[in-house]
């Protein structure tokens, strides 16, 4: 039987950096298929070229064997491919069948609304799914009335309202619980039966093993494997996910032996996006955090840092609790933070390397007034500590590199000290050379005694510099590896759900 | 559902029970109020804010706002007075000037629409910007006011065709206009594009389209209302209008439209500017100084941005 879609050899440069090397995909009528993949490995690219969101280099795509080329999302959407986004597409204000069919209304003669046909199309998409619609879920009710699952079920009938006939699900059921998890897999039966075939990118091992019929592994930009989901085993799977890398590839240290209270103890901390992490740190350790991306790691340290503040929870610095509720706060106990996102977290544009820096000692230090005098040595020292190379402490930092800038910021906590440093995905947008200075420097500091969390989206990263992992799905640890267990197949195989 | 519940959803209601209320008092204290005369006298004065303010829906609805309504109009107006008086006046002086104003009226907002949309400038002070440009094109028109039109024109405005007053035909022009464009799916889309635009940008429609074509409309509605004004005054005035724009977006909120976009109706924007109006009769008839017109006015346009944000937290 022909595939309903067959991918093979897709490529995609996104200036000097390779997305995708060799994409290949082969979907069929009425298939569940699952796509797997680390961070970066190309998964989403694929998708994003089968939804006509982003244009091929090169490479063929054939839907029901005849070669299409797809140029927006409108044209695979007429091609009946859908792709399915998570509660984006939604107008709060408009009503449930408004939202359906939005920019594609029913309409009668003279093109004027046709009320009655919207709702009757509604009414039927909705019947098909009364069992788990849930109560006031009606053609009439504002989206903003509804729940987040009523939502989801929403996004999933304007999906269905073109009679797709392939619809990929990129972490479609990232935001969902158990219950709701359920009830997304009825609907993917449900249209299974119906013909529709369906990609599901999935961070959750044993969910791709409930539902999946068929498992493609891509890495590093190319698929390496599919498998039958009958015929193989999750080791097999974790095994082509990761490929041949060497399976310990660190430098050992020791962290300095230390006597007393951890130095950060967070315990049963919950926020928006973490739920219950509860963790302590050493004096002088280096603690990472992994697993694939958004599971948490990122407002677990913004949370720490006061920027997303837990809601429960508690936290206790040097065996004393403390109350972190804002940025502020968390700087005068001595807690850094340093983001990847440069421009929108540590720059302040416009402004000088010298006030750059001296943002976090003012707020550490209570500082009124500042005499630049007394404080330029203290930054250039610390500024030199990390090889920053720059003109002056008065040049603008939108003068300086990526990685410079990043040298700054560091150079601005370091400046005041800080006992903890929260390291979030710090090295995003950076040179090579410039990495390597950059972990060179973070041992350094942990051998002196500061402690350092560690978020990276590079599994190697987290491996070559941590002491000790912590691995997030869905906003909690679900693994802790260290000693032996610090290698690439335990931590992949840690961020798809499964405790090591 | 519970009564605050409905209400949320049906804002329009409470003005309409507001507008009620206040003519009840206006007949009150004015005891000629339901006479043939009177009402139209009264409609005369309202309709240019209801013309503006329904135009200034669509524009709110996008999630966008036009502060240069006031400036379209005078724009409009010394433009129709000036292409008329260089026809030679007569019926196709009239009727061109007329057609002169409209293209005026629209082509303002079409670069309104451009500027905001296409270019991505902020609406409050693109519009902000282009009413000052569009009040000194006036002024650059018609210096001073004057140059009046002919009788043929503001004759015609004051007449009753068919037993009615031509006020009133327009305003059911208007509202026939309103009926027309909130059968079409374009009313949907504009409320997707004002209510949450990145939702509306990844279902696939065409936003920059969407917002010109609300600021085009904008720009059509100040016209007619100019065109109106003009009958009333029989003359060309470079400053003409210049209260409009925030009477129109005073109106808009009190129709029930949510100045971020979204929700909302060019009929509760209708009700609104008459609730305006009325509450311009009220303080005439019950002897109060006309300055307390504008202060009550802002304070009421503020009593109802500050519901519309409680009903938001509320939910």
């Amino acid at each position: 039987m022909t595939p309903v879609l067959e991918a093979t050899g897709i490529t995609k440069r996104f200036g000097a950096v390779v997305a995708l090397s060799n994409g290949t995909l082969s979907v069929g009528k009425g298939e569940v298929h699952a796509l797997l993949g680390a961070n970066g490995s190309g998964k989403s690219t694929l998708c994003k070229i089968i939804a006509g969101t982003v244009a091929r280099d090169s490479g063929s795509l054939r839907l029901d064997g005849g070669d299409v080329s797809l140029k927006s999302p409108r044209e695979a959407e007429a091609r009946g491919i859908a792709l399915f986004y998570q509660e984006l597409s939604l107008v709060p204000q408009l009503s449930v069948a408004d939202n359906i069919f939005l920019g594609h209304e029913r309409t009668g003669a003279g093109g004027f609304l046709d009320s009655k046909q919207l709702r009757a199309d509604t009414e039927a998409l909705i019947a098909r799914f009364a069992s788990v619609a849930g109560s006031g879920f009606t053609a009439d009710a504002p989206v903003s009335r509804l729940t987040p699952d009523q939502r989801q079920l929403v996004e999933i009938l304007k999906v269905l309202a073109h009679k797709p006939r392939l619809i990929i699900f990129d972490e479609a059921t990232a935001a969902l619980d158990r219950r709701q998890v359920e009830l997304f897999f009825t609907i993917l039966r449900e249209l299974k039966a119906e013909g529709v075939s369906t990609i599901f990118i999935s961070h959750r091992m044993d969910e791709i093993f409930e539902i999946s019929d068929r498992i493609t592994v891509m890495r590093n930009g190319a698929t390496v494997a599919a498998f039958a989901t009958s015929e193989t085993d999750r080791d097999s799977v974790v095994r082509s996910m990761i490929g041949d890398v060497a399976i310990r590839d660190r430098v050992e240290r020791t962290v300095p032996a230390s006597t007393g209270a951890p130095r950060l103890q967070l315990t049963g901390a919950s926020n928006r996006r973490v739920r219950n992490v509860s963790l302590a740190l050493k004096p002088g350790e280096i603690l990472g955090l992994g697993g694939l991306q958004g599971q948490g790691q990122s407002a677990l340290l913004q949370g720490l840092f006061g920027a997303l503040p837990f809601t429960a929870g508690s936290i206790e610095i040097d065996g004393k609790p403390v109350r972190i509720h804002k940025p502020a706060e968390a700087i005068r106990h001595g807690l850094a933070y340093v983001s990847g996102d440069r421009g929108r977290d540590a720059a302040l544009h416009g402004r000088s390397i010298f006030e750059n820096i001296a943002s976090a000692t003012m707020v550490r230090e209570k500082l009124a007034l500042v005499w630049p005098r007394n404080l330029k040595p203290r930054f250039e020292a610390a500024a030199a500590s990390l090889n920053t190379k720059y003109d002056g402490m008065e040049a603008p930092i939108g003068s300086l590199s990526g990685g410079n800038q990043q040298k700054i910021f560091i150079a601005r906590w370091l400046a005041t000290d800080a006992p903890v440093l929260l390291l979030d995905d710090p090295t995003k947008g950076i040179d090579l050379g410039a990495k390597a200075d950059f972990f060179a420097l973070v041992r350094e500091l942990a051998d002196k005694g500061t402690s350092i969390i560690f978020y990276a989206s590079e599994d190697a990263e987290l491996l070559s510099l941590c002491d000790r992992i912590l691995v997030f799905n869905s906003g909690a640890i679900s693994a802790e590896l260290s000693g032996t267990t610090l290698d690439s197949f335990h931590l992949t195989n840690a961020a798809y759900g499964e405790v090591a | 559902m519970n009564a605050l519940g409905f209400l949320r959803s049906r804002l329009w209601l409470v003005t309409l029970s507001a507008l009620i209320a206040l003519f009840v008092v206006n007949w009150i204290l004015q005891p000629n109020l339901v006479t043939p005369n009177v009402l139209k006298s009264n409609l005369s004065v309202f309709l240019p804010v209801i013309l503006v303010a329904i135009g200034q829906t669509y524009v709110v609805l996008g999630g966008d706002i036009d502060l240069s309504v006031g400036s379209i109009v005078a724009l409009v107006n010394v433009v129709t007075v000036s292409v008329i008086a260089a026809l030679g006046g007569g019926v196709g002086g009239v009727l061109g000037g007329i057609a002169a104003g409209l293209v005026v009226g629209v082509a303002c907002g079409l670069l309104n629409g451009a500027l905001v949309a296409l270019l991505r400038f902020q609406a409050i002070v693109t519009t902000f910007a282009t009413g000052i440009i569009f009040g000194g094109l006036a002024l650059l028109v018609l210096p001073t006011a004057g140059l009046p039109v002919p009788a043929e024109y503001w004759r015609t405005y004051g007449s009753s065709p068919l037993g009615l007053p031509v006020v009133l035909w327009v305003l059911l022009a208007a509202l026939l206009i309103v009926a027309l464009i909130a059968g079409r799916p374009f009313i949907k889309h504009l409320a997707a594009a004002g209510g949450l635009r990145t939702a509306a940008f990844q279902t696939g429609l065409k936003l920059a389209q969407i917002r010109i074509l609300a600021y085009a409309l904008c720009g059509l509605f100040a016209a007619f209302a100019s065109l109106s004004l003009t009958g009333e005054t029989a003359s060309g005035d470079p400053l003409m209008g210049r209260t409009l724009a925030l009477a129109s977006i005073s109106a808009v909120v009190l129709g029930g439209t949510a100045l971020a976009g979204g929700s909302g109706s060019a009929f509760g924007s209708v009700l609104g500017a008459l609730v305006l109006g009325m509450i311009g009769n009220v303080i005439f008839f019950a002897g109060l100084p006309f300055d307390y017109q504008t202060l009550i006015q802002g304070l009421i346009t503020l009593l109802a941005l500050a519901g519309g944000v409680l009903v938001a937290r509320r939910n």
